[in-house]
């Protein structure tokens, strides 16, 4: 089992001899990246059997908690690892001049690993920051080729300010924590969880919250989501909306459910998650352009995902997760379809004369992220719609409103674009770009899965039910992390 | 009016900061796993260095994660700057400050400077485990003394940008290999090995030294790197 820590290792071995490599020849750099993340896969493979419906503590340097970092994995760990490796997979710049992009591509993978394994809170710190480095990089050093350098270099330069000032946050969080408690390890944490009740607790989780909403698309501190993903190209788009976002919310979800178990959290991010989901939703309406719509399109859904995380206990984790899953496969997919089809929403008349296929890939998505039945989307809204009705208290029942009206919102614009798709070619509509490109072929891929799952909803959500009772309860954390009660142990 | 807004809102967060500070015990904060690492440290890693064995020992993934954003931040400027189009615009006045050293003063004070400041970098990173300081503060002094005679002798001294890409990468790649080692051996990832030596002498505390030569290498390597984008990129092309 100790070596489950390679996932995070070899692709940082993978960053720092990509450069080396590179100048002997340029194609082994090329390959070295998705090698690794192969053997990753396997790993990650292996490990799910291994580990079967238990989990496993991995002490590294051999220093039990919590005086040591530790690794924690179980199945919801593993299920993430996996769609990282492929996520990044999915998106590997095979065209690419430079390989230091590679060497940016690997470390943005091991910092991803790190978050979703890690234990500890300072080191999950540390992977967020890698994490947020390696992105500012990957961003401003690759401009789709209609936007001019400058403005992707100033659309970064943004985003690292917003970005930095997250981490602070995040920093200080933490601090506060560890003035509070003298611990960083989150299950030593877990087992002294009434000393951090209170405002000062209270405030260090909503640092938190906010310093990792920022890669969150979280409501206030979003602002760079749509002008990062309008110069950027889509396959790192859907890399961002799908994947880098959701690992922001892990980490925030860890300190909920194993932490910071008060109803005042749970709250704030319910009003968090509200703002989110109403706020996106508007100005998506009047988005004029398809990426425009789609990145705040995906700000809504993750205010959808913060509203199924406001439902506490292993319920909340259950249907967050299959939110997030859901999310991942819709929006990654559209964002790969986008390179397609992109610009003003005008010019795309006539589309599905063009490509019926592609439309209808486009229709597949676009239902399911309403949540039309049959879909897979429509279980996922009704299951968080009939949660929210069970809780008590009047807040829950503004997010239900909150969300039908965001759905209403939603048909409308999405419906307004399909319109324009199926309208018949005028002069000035461009035809859409026939160039092979892989990314629609991706993108047709997460189509037929989601079609797929569509036969399997029981099955996958009893699955995904049974991975969420294991990962939401303190106490088998706790017990696995902390096998012998340690020194502090004050409950 | 952004102007005020903005004022208002950092004058409310610093409220706020310190609002939660009030409520922070200041002063007697518990020290659950400060104590429980004073206590075992040299009992379990053996460096005389408490922080080494922390920086080292207790939290090694958490300095090989620091050493990567590092490496990410020296990628990304090497990758930004070969990408702008500064270059260009540097290029048109070049001639007129074409080969000048800083004058007989600094040009001689650095060359015997120069290997003093290699010395006192080595000894630094190599005492890590020993006396204040280790991979990361030698590393800078050595970054330092290869930037000095760079800046006296602009055009003149040039480092090898491919030397300094291999060394970075052979310090990087040396750290995780003495991690796997310990894995390979069935024991955990950066578990220190070979025993811990004679308490407070030079070859004590186990493979942390080695660990730590590889930190200030890699730190060294990397700030001259980046220095060495910024030079070369303002003279280029």
């Amino acid at each position: 089992m100790n070596s489950l820590v390679l996932l995070v290792v070899l692709p940082l071995f993978a960053a720092f001899i990509i450069p080396v490599v590179a100048k002997f020849s340029p194609k082994l750099s090329l390959f070295t990246g998705p090698v690794v993340l192969c053997i990753n896969l396997l790993l990650i493979m292996s490990a799910w059997i291994k580990v079967g419906s238990g989990s496993e503590a991995i002490f590294l340097g051999g220093f039990l908690p919590p005086v040591g970092i530790v690794f924690y994995i179980d199945h919801f760990s593993l299920l993430f690892s996996g769609l990282i490796a492929g996520m990044v997979l999915i998106v590997w710049p095979w065209d690419a001049k430079e390989s230091r992009l590679y060497s940016l591509y690997m470390l943005l993978s091991a910092a991803s690993f790190g978050l979703v394994l890690s234990a500890d809170l300072f080191n999950l710190y540390v992977f967020y920051e890698l994490l947020a480095v390696a992105t500012y990089g990957i961003i401003a050093a690759s401009p789709i080729s209609k936007v001019p350098n400058s403005s992707a270099t100033a659309a970064s330069l943004r985003y690292l300010f917003i970005s930095s000032a997250g981490s602070v946050m995040l920093l200080l969080g933490i601090a506060i924590i560890y003035t509070l408690t003298g611990t960083l390890n989150i299950a030593h944490l877990a087992t002294m969880t009434t000393s951090l009740d209170g405002f000062a607790g209270l405030s260090a989780f909503a640092l938190i919250a906010i310093g990792a909403g920022v890669k969150a698309e979280m409501f206030p501190v979003n602002s760079w989501v749509a002008e990062v993903y309008g110069t950027i190209p889509r396959q790192l788009s859907a890399l961002l909306a799908g994947l880098v976002s959701k690992l922001a919310v892990i980490l925030i979800i860890r300190m909920l459910l194993m932490v910071f178990q008060q109803q005042a959290a749970f709250d704030l991010l319910l009003v968090v998650g509200m703002l989110g989901v109403i706020s996106g939703e508007m100005v998506a309406w009047r988005a004029k352009d398809m990426i425009r719509m789609l990145s705040f399109s995906s700000i809504a859904q993750l205010g959808l995902i913060f509203i199924a995380f406001s439902i506490a206990g292993s319920k909340g984790l259950w249907i967050g997760m299959a939110l997030m899953l859901h999310h991942l496969l819709v929006k990654g997919g559209l964002f790969l379809m986008a390179d397609r089809f992109a610009g003003h929403m005008g010019k795309l008349k006539g589309l599905a004369k063009h490509s019926p296929m592609a439309a209808a890939v486009f229709l597949v998505f676009v239902l399911s992220l309403l949540g039309v039945p049959p879909f897979p989307g429509f279980w996922i809204k009704l299951l968080l719609i009939l949660n929210l009705a069970e809780q008590g208290g009047g807040l829950y029942h503004v997010a239900i409103a909150t969300i039908l009206l965001a759905t209403v919102i939603e048909t409308a614009y999405i419906f307004k674009f399909v319109r324009i798709l199926y309208q018949k070619a005028d002069a000035d509509s461009t035809p859409i770009n026939k160039n092979y490109s892989s990314s629609y072929t991706f993108a047709k891929l997460f189509a037929l899965i989601l079609l797929v799952s569509m036969l399997f909803v029981s099955p996958i959500s009893n699955h995904l039910k049974d991975i969420a009772n294991h990962s939401a309860s303190p106490h088998i954390y706790i017990n696995k992390i902390l096998p012998t009660k340690q020194l502090g142990d004050r409950s | 009016m952004t102007k005020y807004s903005a004022l208002l809102f950092i004058s409310g967060l610093v409220f706020l900061l310190m609002v939660i500070t009030g409520l922070l015990p200041m002063g007697h904060t518990p020290m659950l796993v400060g104590n429980a690492i004073l206590e075992g440290a040299k009992d379990q890693v053996g460096a005389a260095n408490v922080v080494t064995s922390v920086v080292l020992g207790y939290r090694g993934l958490d300095t090989l994660g620091e050493l990567s954003i590092l490496f990410a931040a020296a990628s990304v400027v090497g990758l930004v700057l070969t990408k702008s189009s500064f270059n260009k615009h540097a290029s048109n006045n070049d001639d007129k400050h074409d080969h000048h050293d800083s004058g007989f003063v600094a040009v001689n004070a650095i060359d015997l400077i120069f290997p003093l400041l290699l010395v006192v970098g080595m000894y630094i990173i190599t005492h890590g485990h020993l006396t204040p300081g280790g991979g990361f503060q030698g590393g800078v002094v050595l970054a330092v003394a290869f930037s000095m005679l760079v800046i006296v002798r602009p055009r003149r001294v040039s480092i090898n940008h491919g030397m300094v890409s291999i060394i970075e990468s052979f310090a990087g790649v040396s750290f995780i290999v003495i991690g796997v080692v310990a894995l390979f051996k069935g024991q955990s990832f950066l578990q220190p090995l070979l025993g811990h030596g004679e308490f407070a002498s030079l070859w004590s505390a186990g493979t942390l030294p080695l660990l730590y030569l590889a930190v200030g290498l890699k730190v060294g390597a990397e700030l001259a790197g980046l220095l060495l984008a910024l030079n070369t990129d303002e003279v280029a092309s």
